[in-house]
């Protein structure tokens, strides 16, 4: 293929796009002239299917083997070129694309201008597709299961979605039992079903489902390896119970000596639980363990004169001496679905959540008002003989959104709907109270949200526009110190009890996640995506996908939904089996590598390392890329100080022609 | 600094050794005040061996360049150590090889010589030109004492060693298995009072200075082959597909040779001056690279060659590096 | 220098942040100066600084390098490590005389339309003060 340079150069009108600004004609004339180039044509629409027939028969004709397109920019319809180039028998990287629409015809109005600057860009397009190489498209096989990190229903609804498909899911939860975030509320908007009542099947078909792999109360502590090929490795921590011999019968808990002295984190701190627990009564796997942080036995060496749970238990299987295990396996594909913690409400001390027991979060009102919860679902605050049915109830929207305070611009966009919801509880289950809701704006954006958000206030819930600057305590109540911004006038509100509208924040430790798979973060902390509109379940690592609110903060039908895109992506690796690896990816001249190993360093994928290599006998160090790993961004090419790492289709002896072509006058 | 006894003893011992292939010194050259490498392959050849203010060379430059003659098939490679004598700068070179994995650590044994100053031979010829008879030199007392064919003579240290001398911050080997001599008192500072004083004159001045320099450079590339940090197979610049630089001696050319040569140190100019020393056209090329060394000092506070486990300069980045040019 | 001197700018783009960004100045129809040219690469990590003195050689009378902003790279680093090495290139151009004006770099990010006309015009204003490039150009300059 290294015989001369045949050059066919296409200028493309784009309608009047280009050809208003710039004298297509001229540059026409201008390209038959450049070395190496056989014909120059000009075209209204190049990209349409008479252009690209064009391009084709022209290459057959004339035995083209390089084209270049003076067009729009190749962000735009490289792809489409390229297809035209291989539908012609040409290989598709033997086209250059001068940009002379979006840098030239569009910013520019003056037509001498314009003309000569495309004609620099044209120019600099020839000088460098007559060096270009043709490269070849590999595949490498995708191994037939994917790693799910998170169970909550994000990562609950992927597992299932590929496991249905046929293939092969560890689904990872961090914590004892899937089921997340949503296993903590008590009704979802705006069709008020109960949440466990349409959770809980889910959890039980992932746990039986013969595809899936169950990996609770589990953590990964590292994925080597790329798409297609990665190697994970699970930590299973100690249960201290014998997870085949338990039954969940729960008689461990009754006897344990911290009985309902261990704040549940299931139910926010309101409610108590055991040292043995089960996080909720459907939690699955229904498998008790112990908490290594409360249990006496665990963090002092005694626990009265026996633990009492082993005493207690029927099946033995408490076992003290369980330890850590660890899990290996290979998966083709990644998705990660760690989801969310809620705004830290004493982040905002004038709203005096840390100071007041009668402020609760919106997910500590889920709680309180569930019929699973600590109070079996009755609406009541203080214990014992201090318990009192709030009447006066106030919720505040927005704490930790929308707020450059906290270094959260973003909005949360459940909040609304959640408050909405809860209120719409708290009525029905006390139709005297008086509930009043703060807020700045109302985004009832969803289906079927504007007409709850209608019938919450045909229900009697007030909407106050304004949001409250403190909340402080006087004669045994709140008042809550607002202006109501639709009259301008200021508020001192008395109420019972406060409801907190917290956000959603990006899991505390997702750092963790972070240093797992070298994920990005977008400005609001969350998982970055490859591409906010096109490609929002990818990531800039291919074959790791993102579910739920991992990536953002979302309600439930938008993380069922983003679940299921990231299972069908996921899906389309490992049904067709093999994956597409980038053709302009860097490469070593071994013989003239020095084996310094700055390539190695400067690689982000880890895609080069330093093998050992027979020279006349001498056992010598050079670079190697992996042609899988690297992701083509040149920055070994930069830093290799002989030159020995080249970029395909970005290497030196292209790039420098092109830097003469514009430099040069024309 | 130590007798010649001591160092040929050391010498001769050392090449006994089993694991030892050759070792690598100085000895008197053949005229004047020049002084040669000298390789050491049996005991005997320690006899010749020398250190003295005149021994300039850094001779890592040999380690890394050190030619790999084809194995004979069936046979293996001879991976015994090479010996090689370092004064402070030049064991810098060694574990900048080390760093870029030129040289492995187990494939060398480093001699330490401290080192109190080599002698610019610019300075010396100025005062004793055309001087053929070998001259034999060494430091008494923080002064240089030579014996020329007219007697004995003794220079104020500042008067008589090289640029790169009195602002050496290395005077001691920084690597070695052994070391011949007492470790001497480091006095060099990272002042650059030099590049300081430079850089306040006009982009103009500054233009003309080096435009007059470079415009008298012959691209003999006497620089890029003593330097120890230049030991790619085939250099980048030496390449005509593609021909970052052209072949033709014009200012442009020389210009570009020169900044890529210096840009190529940037953060692993080790500072031994040889590229200087050796230049037949006298072109201060370590002026250059201490620019680099005052950038990569301040703006990144690295110094290459002092740590073999650390990281080069240019693989890296921290979040928070200088920035304030970017628009 | 004669009054209708125009610079010649040659300048490096990465892919995924400033050349979309250039493309979003084009698809708004933001107007700026026609001196600059972009030859597009993949990340500004991929630019060698030896590039710009081989710009400067063969008739550039300025260069930009222009990347992602930092934490933005698409390679997650690479626009860290192209600013060490335009830092340390810029000092060493700026000690022989090379006026650091003529090498520029900037962190455009994709939706940057406006910025990028305002790094362009920049640009090129500052080249119309400092002049030709004079000191060491190539006299023939093939591609």
């Amino acid at each position: 293929m290294s015989s001369k340079p045949k050059i066919g150069v296409y200028i493309c009108h784009c309608g009047i796009n280009i050809a208003k600004t710039v004298d297509v004609e001229e540059l026409t004339k201008y390209a038959v002239k450049l070395p190496n180039v056989r014909v120059a044509s000009d075209y209204s629409y190049m990209c349409s299917e008479p252009g690209q027939l064009m391009i084709r028969e022209d290459i057959r004709k004339n035995g083209l083997n390089r084209v270049v397109v003076a067009s729009c920019s190749p962000r735009m319809h490289e792809l489409t070129f390229r297809k035209a180039l291989v539908e012609a028998g040409l290989n598709p990287y033997y086209l250059e694309i001068a940009n002379i629409r979006e840098h030239c015809s569009w910013v520019h109005k003056d037509k001498q201008e314009a003309t000569a600057k495309a004609k620099k860009l044209l120019q600099a397009a020839v000088a460098k597709v007559r060096f270009l190489e043709p490269l070849q498209e590999k595949e490498v096989d995708v191994g037939a299961a994917a790693l799910v990190i998170g169970g909550g229903i994000a990562g609950i609804q992927a597992s299932l979605d590929i496991a249905n498909a046929g293939f092969k899911i560890y689904l990872v939860e961090k914590t004892p039992s899937i089921g997340g975030r949503m296993s903590q509320l008590d009704k979802t908007f705006p069709t008020l079903d109960c949440s466990a009542c349409i959770l809980t099947p889910k959890m039980v078909d992932a746990a039986s489902h013969p595809n899936i792999t169950l990996l609770t109360y589990s953590q990964v502590e590292s994925i080597t390896g790329y798409v297609g090929n990665f190697q994970v490795k699970v930590r299973k921590k100690a249960r201290y119970v014998d997870f085949n011999k338990c039954t969940g019968c729960g008689l461990c808990a009754e006897e344990c000596l911290l009985a309902d002295r261990v704040k549940s984190e299931f139910n926010m701190g309101i409610g108590n639980r055991s040292a043995i627990y089960l996080p909720f009564p459907q939690a699955v796997p229904a498998k008790y363990s112990i908490d290594p942080h409360s249990c006496l036995f665990l963090t002092r060496g005694k626990c009265g004169k026996a633990p009492k749970c082993v005493e207690a238990c029927p099946a033995g299987a408490v076992d003290f001496e369980q330890k850590d295990e660890i899990v290996e396996f290979k998966t083709g594909t990644v998705i990660v679905a760690t989801g969310f913690d809620v705004f830290d409400a004493a982040r905002k001390p004038e709203y005096g959540y840390s100071d007041y027991d009668n402020v609760l979060t919106g997910l500590e009102m889920e709680r309180l008002i569930s019929s699973s919860g600590p109070t079996g679902g009755k609406l009541v605050l203080g214990k014992g003989d201090g318990e009192y049915v709030p009447k006066e109830i106030a919720f505040i929207k927005c704490v930790g959104s929308r707020d450059k305070s906290t270094g959260n611009e973003y909005c949360s966009r459940v909040c609304c709907m959640y408050t909405a919801k809860l209120a719409h509880l708290v009525k029905d289950k006390l139709p005297e109270a008086n509930v009043r809701i703060y807020y700045m704006d109302v985004r009832a954006f969803g289906k079927g949200f504007e007409e709850f958000y209608d019938r919450v206030r045909r229900e009697g819930v007030r909407y106050i526009r304004g949001n409250p600057s403190e909340i402080f305590k006087r004669n045994g109540k709140l008042v809550i110190m607002v202006e109501d911004t639709l009259t301008g006038k200021p508020l001192e509100d008395e109420v019972d009890m406060v409801v907190l509208g917290v956000g959603l924040e990006p899991r505390r430790d997702a750092r963790e996640v972070i240093d797992l798979l070298r994920l990005s973060q977008s400005s609001d902390r969350f998982f970055l995506e490859a591409h906010p509109k096109l490609a929002p379940v990818d990531t800039a690592i291919e074959g790791v996908y993102l579910a739920g609110c991992a990536q953002g903060p979302k309600d439930i039908p938008d993380t069922v939904a983003q679940a299921k895109g990231a299972a069908s992506s996921a899906l389309v690796l490992l049904s067709s089996g093999k994956v597409k690896v980038q053709a302009q990816i860097s490469w070593v001249n071994e013989p003239n590598c020095r084996g310094c190993g700055y390539c190695v360093e400067i690689c982000p994928y880890t895609a080069i390392e330093l093998v050992l290599v027979n020279l006349m006998g001498h056992q010598v160090n050079v670079a190697r890329v992996n042609g899988v790993l690297c992701k083509g961004c040149g920055a070994c090419v930069a830093g290799c100080l002989s030159g020995s790492v080249q970029q395909k289709s970005f290497m030196d002896s292209q790039i420098l022609p092109q830097i003469a072509a514009l430099g040069g006058k024309l | 600094m130590p007798d010649f006894d001591k160092l040929r003893a050391l010498a001769k011992e050392t090449i006994s050794r089993d694991d030892i292939k050759y070792l690598i010194g100085w000895r008197q050259g053949t005229y004047g005040y020049r002084t040669s490498p000298h390789f050491v392959r049996i005991p005997e050849d320690a006899d010749q061996l020398i250190f003295s203010p005149l021994c300039s060379s850094n001779l890592a430059t040999y380690l890394a360049l050190a030619e790999k003659r084809p194995v004979p098939r069936g046979s293996q490679p001879d991976t015994r150590k090479v010996a090689i004598l370092v004064k402070g700068c030049d064991s810098r070179a060694v574990v900048q090889q080390l760093v870029e994995q030129g040289i492995k650590r187990e494939a060398v044994y480093v001699i330490g010589c401290p080192c109190e100053g080599v002698v610019d031979l610019r300075k010396l010829e100025e005062k004793y030109p055309h001087t053929l008879d070998r001259v034999g030199a060494r430091w008494e007392n923080g002064n240089v004492s030579l014996d020329l064919p007219s007697g004995n003579a003794v220079f104020p240290r500042e008067e008589i060693v090289a640029g790169k001398c009195l602002t050496c911050r290395y005077p001691n080997p920084v690597i070695a298995d052994v070391t011949l001599g007492e470790n001497v008192e480091v006095s060099g500072s990272t002042a650059f009072e030099d590049i300081n004083r430079f850089e306040v004159k006009s982009a103009q001045e500054r233009w003309t200075f080096w435009r007059d320099k470079f415009n008298s450079c012959i691209r003999c590339y006497a620089c890029r082959n003593v330097c120890p940090m230049c030991y790619c197979a085939e250099c980048i610049l030496d390449k005509q597909n593609p021909a970052w630089i052209q072949r033709s001696v014009n200012i442009s050319e020389n210009t570009a040779f020169q900044l890529a040569r210096a840009f190529h140190l940037a953060g692993r100019c080790i500072e031994c001056g040889e590229c200087e020393r050796v230049c037949p056209v006298e072109i201060p090329l370590s002026y250059l690279n201490r620019k680099l060394v005052k950038e990569v000092t301040e703006q990144f506070a690295f110094t290459p060659g002092v740590d073999p486990e650390a990281k080069p300069l240019l693989v890296g980045y921290r979040p928070n590096d200088k920035g304030d040019f970017i628009l | 220098m004669s009054e209708n001197f125009e610079p010649n700018v040659v300048a490096f783009l990465c892919n995924w942040c400033s050349y979309a960004g250039a493309d979003l100045a084009g698809t708004s129809r933001i107007e700026y100066p026609s001196n600059l040219n972009v030859i597009r690469v993949m990340c500004s990590g991929r630019v060698n600084p030896m590039f710009v003195v081989n710009a400067l050689q063969q008739g550039a009378d300025g260069v930009l390098v222009s990347g992602c902003h930092p934490g933005d790279c698409h390679y997650m680093e690479g626009n860290f490590l192209a600013r060490r090495r335009v830092a340390l290139m810029r000092e060493l151009l700026n000690f022989v005389g090379v006026d650091e004006r003529r090498f520029n770099m900037s962190w455009v990010s994709a939706s940057e339309g406006a910025k990028w006309r305002d790094v362009v015009k920049g640009v090129v204003d500052n080249l119309h003060e400092v002049g030709a490039f004079t000191e060491f150009p190539r006299k023939k300059i093939d591609w």
